[in-house]
C-alpha cells in the first residue's frame, strides 16, 4: 500500500488508513490532502480520500474520487478494494463482489479482501463461491480457528453437511487433549453441539448420540444437551429412555408443550393427528392426571387434557380448569380456550357450563355446589368471558348485553371496554369500536397496548389523522412520524395503508405498503453483520437458524399483506389513472366561488406549512451533521411524504410485477398470490402467464368463487380474441386449446353451462352465487336482471345450533359488503344496491356500512360520553356510602 | 366475603395517567359530575387521594382537598369517599379512611372534616366509628336533592391544641 510514495508520504498514507479504521475522518482527509498536494494523481490516495468522504456523507464526491483513483492506478488492489467497499456501503453487493474479484486477481492472497468477499458471498447466498473463498482462507491461515469453522459452515450451507462434519473433525484433530481452556468452554461446547446437529441432519443418529454422550462433560449448555439427546433417542425409537428423559425435562420446565408432545410420542400416544380412540383417551387422561399430581404448578398440564377429552369428561375438566381462573381474574382466559371453539360440541358445553356458573354466582354468590362465597369480581369475569364467547359465536346482541352488564358491575376494568370495542368491530360498527377503544385508552394513559389497540380501531374506522396523533403519544419526542417508521411498526403501516386504500388515496396507501416492503429489505440487510460475528462467537446453531429464517423471510404474513396491498394499488392505478392537474382545474372551475376560495386558501396554507416543516427539518439535519461530523445520523427529509410521486409511475403493472414475483417465490401456496397474478397478467395481455395463474388457482381451490371467476373470465377472454395471425399468437392459441380439456369443469361444456353447474353445486352460498351472477352477466350482458335476481334470492339460512339465545345466520358481514360493491361497480344498478343495503341493514343492525338501526351513526345523539365533565355547580354528596354495611 | 382466600386490597395514588379511573368511579358512585377544580384539588392533595384496588381491580377511592385555615394551620377536607356496590362490606372503605387518618396524624394535621346529607345514617354511623362527630348543621346546603340539609362531620386529631369554635 502506498508503495510508490516516498517514505514521508508513505507514512501519511498509513495514517489515512488508520484514521479510516478509527473513524477519525477529518484527520484522514488532512493527510490525504497533504499527499495529493505533491502527488495529485496518486490513485490509492485518491481512492482512500473518496472512501473517507463516503463516511462523511459526501457520496457523490466519494464516487468521483474513487473512480478517478482507480483510473489512475488500475493495477492497484487497494483501489479495487476501496471501490468494492464503496459499493458495499450502498448495498450494491453484486458490484462489490466484482470489485473484490478484480482486487484478488492482482493480490490473490490478500486475507482482508478474501474475508470481505466471503461475507458478501454468504449474504448473497453465492454458496459455491463462499465455499471456494473459505477454502482459500483456510489454506492461507490454517492456524486460525475461525477459518476452520467458516470452511465447515460454508459446506453445510452448500448442502454438504457430511463434508462439514469431516472438516470439524479434522479441526478437532488439531486440538490438544486439554482443550478447551476455561475461557473457551462455551464456544467449544457450541461447536460440538453444532457438529452433532450436523450428524443428526445427515441421518447418522447413532453416531450423533454416541458423540453427544462422549462429549457430555465438554458441553456447557446442559439444556440443549438434553433436548438434543431426547430428540436423537426418539428418532432411534428408544422410547423408554426417551420417556425418562422427557420426564426429567418436564421437572425443569413443566409448561413446555413440546416436552408433553414428546412424552406422548414415547408412550405411544402421539398427538400428531389429534384424533384418538376412546381407549387412547382414557390412557391420556390417566397420564395427565398423574402428571398433574407431579407438576402442581404447571398450567399446561391442566390445559392440554381439554384438547383431547370429550363429552362429560371434557365438561368436568373444563369446569375444574375455568373456576379458579375466573376467581383469580385472568383476562386471557377466553383466548386460552378459544382453540376449543373449532369443535362445536365443546363450544356448546362451554356455553352451558359458564352460563351455569353465572346463574349460581348471581343467585348465591358462589359456584354451584359450593357453600363458600366467591369474591365479587368473579361474576364480572364470568360475564366478561361470556361476552367473548357470544362474540366468537357471532351473537353480537347477546355479547353486547353481557359486556354491558359487566361494565355496570365494575366500570373500572379496562379490558371490558377493549372487548366491547372488539365486539362492535365484529358487528360492523367501526366508529363506536374506535370511540370505545379510545375510552379504554383514556383509563390508562401509560399503557402502550391499549394505545396501540385504539390506533388500530381508529384506522379501521378510517380516522387516519386521529390515529396518527394517538400513535405518536408513544413515540419518542422529536421526529414523531419517522419514529414509527424507524421502529418498523408494521401493523401501523399496514392498517393505515389499508385505510388509505379504502379511501382511494392510492399515493398514501402505496407509501405505507412500500414502507413495509422496505422493512423486509432492511431485515435481510441486517443479517450482514452476523456473518462475521457468529463465526467469531461460535453461535453456529443460532446462525444457521437465522440464515434459514432469512431465506423464508418474505413468506411472512405482514410482507404478504403489504405486497398484495401494493399490487392492488397498482392495478387500481392502471384501471383508473389519476386525474391530471388540468382535470382537477376543471373540477375546481365547477365549484362555487366561495368554496373555491376556501379550497385554495387551504391548499396554500398546507403548502406553506409543509415547506416550513421541511425547512426546519433540514436545518435540524444540518445542525446535527455539523456537530457530529461524519457520523451518519443525518436523516434526509422525505421529498414525497404523501406518495404523490408514487402515483406517477410510467407502468403500474410493471411495478406490480416486482412484488408479484416475490409473492410467487415465497407464498406459492396462497390463493391470493395467484389471484393477483391473474389480474396483473390478464391486464398485460400475457395470456400464458394468466393461464399459469389459473392453473395454480384451480389446483389450490377449484371451488373458490374467485377461482371460478378467473376460470370463466379467462376462457371468455380467449374466445373473444381476434383470430391469431402472427406465429406467437398462433402458438399461444395452440397452448390454450391444448390446456382447456385439462380443466374438468369445462369438459364438453360451454362456459354458460359450466357456470350453471357451479351454481347448482353451491347454491346456498352467497359468495358463490355472486360469482356465478357476475359471470352470467359477463358472458351474456342481456341477462343482467336474471343475474341480479340470482344474488337477491340468496338465502340466509341459520347455521345449525341448539341454543336458546337466538341463532346465527350464514352470511358474513364482509361478504355482504363485497356483494354490495359488486352491485354498484359490476352491475351499476343503484336500485338493486339500495335494496341490498336495506336488507343487510336488517341482517346486521350494528353495521355502519349498511346503516343498520343500531349502529352509532344512527343513534349517536342519545349516547353520552362517559367520564366527561360538566361545568355545573359542584355538589358534595356522600351517596356512595349509603349502602355501606358496617 | 373472600371466604378464606387471600384477597389483596392495595392503595395507589392518583396521577394524570390514571385520573380516568377516579372519574369512572365517581360517574357511577355519585349523582353529580365533578368539575375540573375537584380533580385539580385531588391531584394536588398528593397522598391524601387514593384509589383502592381489590385483586388489581380499581373499586373505590377517597379524594381529599388540603385547606389552609386562618392562622396558617391546615386541615383535610374529604371531598368523596366511595366503593363500588358489589365490593362493599369488604373493609375497603375502612382502609381508605384509615389511610387518611393515619397520614394526617403523621403530618400533625389536627382536623379532618366532610359534609354528609342529614338523612344518610349509614354514613354518619360509619364515620362515628372512626371518631368523627357532628359539629355543625348547614341548612339548604344542597340545591336539588332532599333533604337539602347537611351535617359537617369532623374528627380532631391530637385534641389539645385544637380550640373548638
Amino acid at each position: 500500500m502506498g508503495a510508490s510514495l516516498p517514505p514521508k508520504e508513505a507514512n501519511l498514507f498509513k495514517l489515512i488508513v488508520k484514521s479510516y479504521e478509527t473513524k477519525q475522518y477529518k484527520k484522514g482527509l488532512k493527510a490525504a490532502d497533504a499527499i495529493l498536494k505533491k502527488f495529485p494523481d496518486h490513485g490509492e490516495t485518491l481512492s482512500m480520500k473518496g472512501l473517507t468522504l463516503n463516511c462523511m456523507d459526501r457520496k457523490q464526491e466519494a464516487y468521483e474520487l474513487v473512480r478517478l483513483g482507480l483510473k489512475n492506478d488500475l493495477k492497484s488492489h487497494v483501489c479495487w478494494h476501496v471501490y468494492g467497499l464503496l459499493y458495499r456501503s450502498d448495498r450494491e453487493y453484486r458490484e462489490a463482489i466484482k470489485c473484490y474479484r478484480n482486487a484478488l486477481r492482482i493480490d490473490p492472497d490478500n486475507i482482508e479482501i478474501l474475508r470481505d468477499l466471503s461475507l458478501l458471498q454468504a449474504q448473497m447466498r453465492d454458496l459455491a463461491g463462499f465455499v471456494e473463498t473459505r477454502q482459500q482462507l483456510l489454506t492461507l491461515k490454517p492456524n486460525h480457528r475461525m477459518n476452520w469453522i467458516g470452511f465447515a459452515v460454508s459446506h453445510h450451507l452448500n448442502s454438504n453437511a457430511s463434508k462439514a462434519i469431516d472438516i470439524l473433525e479434522a479441526y478437532e484433530g488439531t486440538l490438544e487433549d486439554d482443550y478447551p481452556p476455561e475461557s473457551e468452554r462455551c464456544e467449544h461446547g457450541e461447536m460440538l453441539l453444532y457438529k452433532i446437529s450436523l450428524l443428526e441432519e445427515c441421518g447418522l443418529l447413532e453416531k450423533a448420540l454416541k458423540e453427544l454422550r462422549k462429549r457430555e462433560f465438554k458441553i456447557v449448555d446442559k439444556l440443549s444437551y438434553k433436548e438434543e439427546e431426547v430428540s436423537l433417542l426418539v428418532k432411534l425409537n428408544s422410547f423408554e429412555e426417551g420417556e425418562k428423559l422427557y420426564r426429567v425435562l418436564l421437572t425443569m420446565n413443566p409448561d413446555n408443550y413440546q416436552y408433553y408432545e414428546g412424552l406422548q410420542k414415547c408412550v405411544g400416544l402421539p398427538s400428531k393427528t389429534g384424533q384418538y380412540s376412546s381407549d387412547e383417551i382414557d390412557n391420556l387422561d390417566a397420564l395427565y392426571k398423574s402428571l398433574a399430581e407431579q407438576y402442581t404448578w404447571s398450567s399446561a398440564v391442566k390445559r392440554i387434557p381439554l384438547d383431547f377429552l370429550d363429552g362429560g369428561k371434557f365438561r368436568d375438566a373444563a369446569d375444574n380448569y375455568i373456576r379458579p381462573l375466573l376467581t383469580k381474574g385472568v383476562p386471557s382466559l377466553f383466548s386460552d380456550l378459544s382453540p376449543l371453539y373449532d369443535h362445536p360440541g365443546k363450544a356448546n358445553i362451554l356455553e352451558k357450563l359458564v352460563l351455569g356458573l353465572e346463574d349460581s354466582l348471581k343467585k348465591t354468590g358462589g359456584y354451584p355446589e359450593k357453600s363458600e362465597k366467591e369474591p365479587p369480581s368473579t361474576l364480572m369475569w364470568t360475564l366478561f368471558y361470556l361476552a367473548q364467547h357470544y362474540d366468537r359465536r357471532g351473537q353480537y346482541d347477546v355479547a353486547l348485553a353481557k359486556i354491558e352488564e359487566a361494565i355496570q358491575h365494575t366500570p373500572t376494568v379496562i379490558d371490558l371496554y377493549s372487548v366491547k370495542s372488539k365486539i362492535l368491530k365484529h358487528a360492523g360498527d367501526f366508529a363506536s369500536a374506535a370511540s370505545l377503544a379510545d375510552e379504554a385508552r383514556g383509563m390508562d394513559l401509560a399503557d402502550r397496548y391499549v394505545n396501540s389497540q385504539c390506533v388500530k380501531r381508529m384506522l379501521q374506522a378510517d380516522q387516519v389523522s386521529l390515529a396518527e396523533k394517538t400513535a405518536v403519544l408513544f413515540t419518542k419526542d422529536g421526529d414523531q412520524h419517522n419514529n414509527l417508521h424507524d421502529m418498523q411498526c408494521m401493523w401501523y403501516e399496514l392498517a393505515s395503508g389499508e385505510s388509505y386504500f379504502r379511501q382511494n388515496d392510492l399515493g398514501r396507501a402505496l407509501k405505507k405498503y412500500l414502507a413495509v416492503e422496505k422493512h423486509y429489505a432492511d431485515i435481510t440487510e441486517d443479517q450482514f453483520d452476523f456473518h462475521s460475528y457468529c463465526l467469531r462467537k461460535m453461535t453456529l446453531r443460532a446462525y444457521i437458524q437465522m440464515l434459514r429464517f432469512q431465506d423464508r423471510l418474505h413468506a411472512h404474513a405482514y410482507f404478504r399483506k403489504a405486497a398484495a396491498g401494493a399490487i392492488r394499488c397498482y392495478i387500481k392505478l392502471y384501471d383508473s389513472p389519476p386525474t391530471s392537474s388540468t382535470e382537477e382545474d376543471d373540477e375546481l372551475a365547477k365549484m362555487p366561488a366561495s368554496q373555491k376560495k376556501k379550497l385554495r386558501q387551504k391548499q396554500r396554507k398546507a403548502e406553506a406549512r409543509a415547506k416550513k416543516e421541511a425547512e426546519v427539518k433540514n436545518e435540524e439535519a444540518n445542525a446535527g451533521g455539523a456537530s457530529k461530523y461524519g457520523k451518519r445520523n443525518v436523516k434526509a427529509v422525505d421529498p414525497d411524504p404523501h406518495g404523490e410521486k408514487l402515483l406517477q409511475v410510467e407502468d403500474p403493472l410493471m411495478e406490480a410485477g416486482k412484488y408479484l414475483k416475490l409473492l410467487q417465490k415465497h407464498s406459492p401456496d396462497h390463493l391470493e398470490t395467484h389471484l393477483l397474478s391473474f389480474e396483473v397478467n390478464i391486464r398485460k395481455q400475457k395470456i400464458l402467464l394468466a393461464l399459469q395463474a389459473l392453473k395454480h388457482l384451480v389446483q389450490l381451490d377449484a371451488e373458490n368463487p374467485d377461482t371460478h371467476r378467473c376460470l370463466i373470465r379467462f376462457f371468455h377472454k380467449v374466445a373473444s380474441r381476434p383470430v391469431p395471425t402472427s406465429d406467437t399468437e398462433k402458438l399461444i392459441s395452440g397452448v390454450v386449446e391444448a390446456e382447456r380439456p385439462t380443466f374438468s369443469q369445462l369438459q364438453g361444456k360451454s362456459l354458460m353451462e359450466a357456470n350453471t353447474i357451479f351454481l347448482e353445486q353451491h347454491k346456498d352460498s352467497l359468495m358463490h352465487r355472486a360469482s356465478v351472477a357476475e359471470m352470467m352477466y359477463c358472458l351474456e350482458p342481456n341477462k343482467k336482471a336474471e343475474a341480479i335476481t340470482l344474488i337477491q334470492d340468496s338465502p340466509n339460512n341459520p347455521v345449525s345450533s341448539n341454543k336458546s339465545l337466538g341463532s346465527v345466520k350464514q352470511w358474513k358481514l364482509k361478504d355482504c359488503v363485497a356483494v354490495h360493491k359488486i352491485l354498484i361497480s359490476t352491475f351499476d344498478d343503484q336500485n338493486a344496491a339500495l335494496r341490498w343495503k336495506k336488507r343487510c341493514g336488517e341482517e346486521f343492525p350494528y353495521s355502519t356500512y349498511f346503516e343498520g338501526s343500531l349502529c352509532s351513526t344512527q343513534t349517536k345523539t342519545s349516547k353520552a360520553e362517559n367520564g366527561g365533565i360538566q361545568n355545573g355547580k359542584v355538589e358534595k354528596l356522600e351517596g356512595g356510602m349509603k349502602n355501606l354495611a358496617i | 366475603m373472600g371466604a378464606g382466600r387471600a384477597v389483596s386490597i392495595s392503595l395507589d395514588g392518583v396521577r394524570d395517567k390514571n385520573l380516568m379511573q377516579l372519574k369512572k368511579l365517581n360517574s357511577v358512585l355519585f349523582p353529580v359530575r365533578y368539575n375540573d377544580k375537584y380533580y385539580a384539588d385531588a391531584l394536588a392533595s398528593g397522598e391524601f387521594t387514593k384509589l383502592a384496588y381489590y385483586n388489581d381491580i380499581c373499586v373505590g377511592s377517597i379524594a381529599c382537598r388540603i385547606e389552609k385555615k386562618e392562622g396558617g394551620s391546615i386541615r383535610v377536607y374529604i371531598m368523596t369517599l366511595g366503593v363500588l356496590a358489589p365490593y362493599r362490606g369488604l373493609g375497603i372503605g375502612t382502609k381508605l379512611l384509615n389511610h387518611v387518618i393515619e397520614l394526617s396524624h403523621k403530618q400533625n394535621i389536627g382536623e379532618i372534616y366532610l359534609h354528609v346529607q342529614t338523612n344518610n345514617e349509614d354514613a354518619i354511623s360509619f364515620y362515628k366509628k372512626f371518631g368523627f362527630e357532628i359539629t355543625e348543621t348547614i341548612k339548604n346546603y344542597y340545591t336539588n336533592i332532599t333533604p337539602p340539609d347537611c351535617y359537617v362531620v369532623t374528627k380532631y386529631i391530637g385534641g389539645e391544641s385544637q380550640s373548638k369554635k
